[in-house]
């Protein structure tokens, strides 16, 4: 009886996390999916896109259904912050800090294509930067609030 | 704290769909400005070898394309500078196109004192170009890249054959010069005059006479010369001296010994 009890309760708290997690997990890919058949034609320019951004969405997803498992807990927010700074870290890798360079070979000669997407990258870098300043401020709330409840 | 909470989240989320938005904007801007370079022309003006590169810029994208900046810089095979050229274009705005030229001029009088080589020998210059804009006043882009340009010697092979007399009378003979050249160059025509001074082994003139020169384009000159020569100066073996006077260039004199 109280083994059914406690299968019950696990179910009734994990079944939905997982089902949310997994949710998530399709949602995040979908976008890294779509950018990898972008960029297929134009994968020899960039080769190390493919193991970076694939390595990047591994660890991203991983935070992601952990922050999932550990929501209502001060974890979900360490998670938060965790997966915040990997995504700060992957765009100044992937962007170069901002210099793009490429060299494109055109009818044997090679023509050199640098682009400046330091502004991009900036708006990127605030995004992050909101994000992890997101997560800490909910840390510090849930945190209070569970001092109050304790002193209540 | 919720309200703080709640404000940054809308912040991260505004700042995500505007960060999308420009991205893909820009994406579809890029791709919608058309550039390309027209067929390259070169002509002669006052000592100055222009070669002209028509520029068209199509700007149909959704922003404005500033400060275009293109630069060719010409060097030779020893990597030193004959020439820099720099084009700029302060603005394009959005569904408007610009057509341009850029000319690369190089002082012809400067290439032959420098570089008597250029003249009579093939050569290659290096050609670095740069192509730098603004792109929606925010994103800087630069195209670069190196080429290579034929030089063909407006006077290849330039050389004498055996000069051979004419007897006219006791005194006077006309010698008769063979003289050939092929005009590789593909940018201008050999036209105007070759003055030529027959020496003899003791440095006295012996005659001397000009030519008309008009030899197009990868064409070849086949001629002789024939000048009036004293007959008691006549050593059989000196020098001839070459003067030209062309549209393209002046150099002189270019010294070849005979018999």
């Amino acid at each position: 009886m109280v083994e059914k009890g406690q299968t019950k309760t696990f179910a009734r708290k994990f079944v939905p996390r997982i089902i949310k997690a997994a949710l998530l997990v399709v949602i995040t890919y979908l976008p890294f999916y779509f950018l990898s058949a972008f960029i297929e034609p134009f994968q020899s320019f960039f080769p190390w896109y493919a193991p970076t951004t694939n390595l990047f969405a591994a660890v991203f997803m991983i935070f992601l259904v952990v922050g999932v498992f550990t929501s209502g807990t001060i974890y979900q927010y360490v998670f938060g912050v965790a997966r915040a700074l990997v995504t700060m870290i992957f765009f100044i890798y992937v962007l170069n800090g901002g210099i793009v360079t490429l060299a494109v070979p055109v009818e044997g000669t090679s023509v050199n294509v640098m682009v400046d997407l330091t502004v991009i990258l900036a708006m990127l870098v605030l995004v992050c930067l909101l994000g992890i300043g997101k997560n800490v401020v909910q840390a510090i709330d849930f945190v209070s609030a569970k001092v109050e409840m304790k002193e209540l | 704290m919720r309200y703080a909470v709640r404000a940054l989240g809308w912040a991260t989320k505004i700042l995500w769909i505007l960060i999308i938005v420009f991205s893909v904007a820009s994406v579809y801007s890029a791709m919608n400005v058309r550039m390309g370079f027209g067929q390259p022309q070169a002509f002669l003006s006052s000592g100055f070898m222009v070669i002209s590169v028509p520029l068209f810029v199509n700007n149909t994208g959704l922003y404005d394309l500033s400060e275009l900046n293109m630069t060719v810089s010409v060097m030779d095979y020893n990597e030193s500078l004959l020439s820099t050229s720099t084009t700029f274009v302060p603005s394009i705005p959005r569904g408007s196109s610009i057509e341009t030229a850029h000319n690369i001029s190089m002082n012809l009088d400067d290439i032959t004192s420098k570089l008597l080589d250029y003249l009579f020998n093939d050569t290659v210059f290096n050609l670095d170009m740069s192509l730098k804009l603004n792109f929606a006043h925010s994103i800087p882009f630069e195209v670069s890249t190196n080429m290579t340009m034929p030089w063909g010697a407006p006077l290849y092979n330039f050389s004498i054959g055996q000069i051979s007399y004419n007897f006219l009378n006791l005194t006077h003979q006309e010698a008769i010069i063979p003289i050939s050249f092929e005009n590789h160059s593909p940018y201008f025509g050999v036209d105007g005059f070759m003055r030529v001074e027959i020496y003899n082994d003791n440095g006295e003139l012996l005659g001397s006479s000009v030519s008309d020169l008009n030899v197009p384009s990868h064409s070849s000159y086949d001629s002789q010369v024939e000048t009036i020569v004293d007959v008691s100066k006549v050593t059989g073996s000196g020098e001839a001296r070459f003067y030209f006077e062309t549209s393209a260039f002046s150099f002189g004199p270019m010294v070849m010994p005979y018999g």
